[in-house]
């Protein structure tokens, strides 16, 4: 096999990363809409868990769906009932932001070494 | 969500909070506004934002139960009302056209301090909105990096 779980795992990232972005960018989107409750996507537990599967990983990984959830556990942090922090969202959308860009860098880095092994250069 | 889901939420916002910042700006022109369009003193405006809701695959793979998320999308307007609780300011102005037989004109229910604390508030959250989408931007040219 070409690409190992390490691989498709890095890829998931990237894919559960994206979604997280939407996530949060439909909270920050909402910040102004009242009783609004903020979304988000929890794509790091389902790629450990998935990860930790050991044999069955690969399959796991490929079932993977990131779908966003409501978070109910958060408290209204305004008097219209939003659940919106908007420094927090961005805060989360930064960090998001910078864990996508080291899981492409990584998977980049993964894709040169195999390319160097088939000598056609990085 | 079409492949650049981020950036069209985050244009929501950005529609939603413009819309807001212009009708803080309207009711500001008209703070002093004694006719309206209906003859009367002018009414202030508020808008009124809701969840767009989620497409209707989105809903129905949610029902099928294969998607247990909730999948929803950005802002949208639900409507511009008139504020019609908060009553109009009486002043006394015998010499203005529209007063009444008392000398008491009707002004408009604009409270500036509330308008412009509004218009922060939409500005604020417009560029909110603007670091969204341009984090969204890098991740995606971030993620064509790969091809190199």
């Amino acid at each position: 096999m070409l690409f190992d779980t390490t691989q498709l795992a890095l890829e998931r990232a990237i894919e559960g990363a994206g979604k997280r972005h939407e996530a949060l960018a439909a909270n920050l989107a909402n910040a102004n809409t009242p009783g609004y409750q903020r979304v988000d996507v929890d794509f790091h537990s389902a790629l450990t868990a998935a990860v930790g599967r050991g044999d069955e990983a690969t399959g796991a990984l490929n079932a993977l769906s990131f779908a966003p959830t409501r978070d109910a556990s958060a408290g209204a942090t305004r008097a219209d009932g939003s659940t919106v922090d908007v420094d927090a969202e961005s805060a989360k959308l930064a960090a998001n932001a910078l864990e996508q860009q080291a899981a492409v860098q990584v998977a980049h880095a993964r894709i040169g070494i195999l390319k160097a092994a088939m000598g056609t250069g990085t | 969500m079409s492949l650049f889901g981020g950036l069209e939420i985050s244009a929501s916002g950005l529609t939603a909070e413009r819309l807001r910042m212009d009708v803080s700006a309207e009711n500001l022109a008209n703070a002093q506004t004694t006719r309206g369009t209906d003859g009367q003193p002018y009414r202030r405006k508020e808008v009124v934002l809701q969840e767009t809701p989620g497409s209707f695959g989105a809903s129905l793979s949610a029902a099928m139960g294969a998607n247990k998320g909730t999948q929803g999308g950005g802002v949208q307007v639900a409507g511009v009302v008139q504020d019609t609780a908060t009553p109009l300011k009486r002043v006394y102005d015998p010499g203005h056209p529209d007063a009444d037989a008392q000398g008491y004109v009707s002004m408009p229910n604009v409270d500036t301090v509330t308008e412009m604390v509004d218009l922060i508030s939409a500005q604020r959250a417009y560029e909110a909105n603007v670091t969204a989408m341009q984090a969204a931007k890098q991740m995606f040219s971030r993620t064509l990096e790969l091809l190199r």
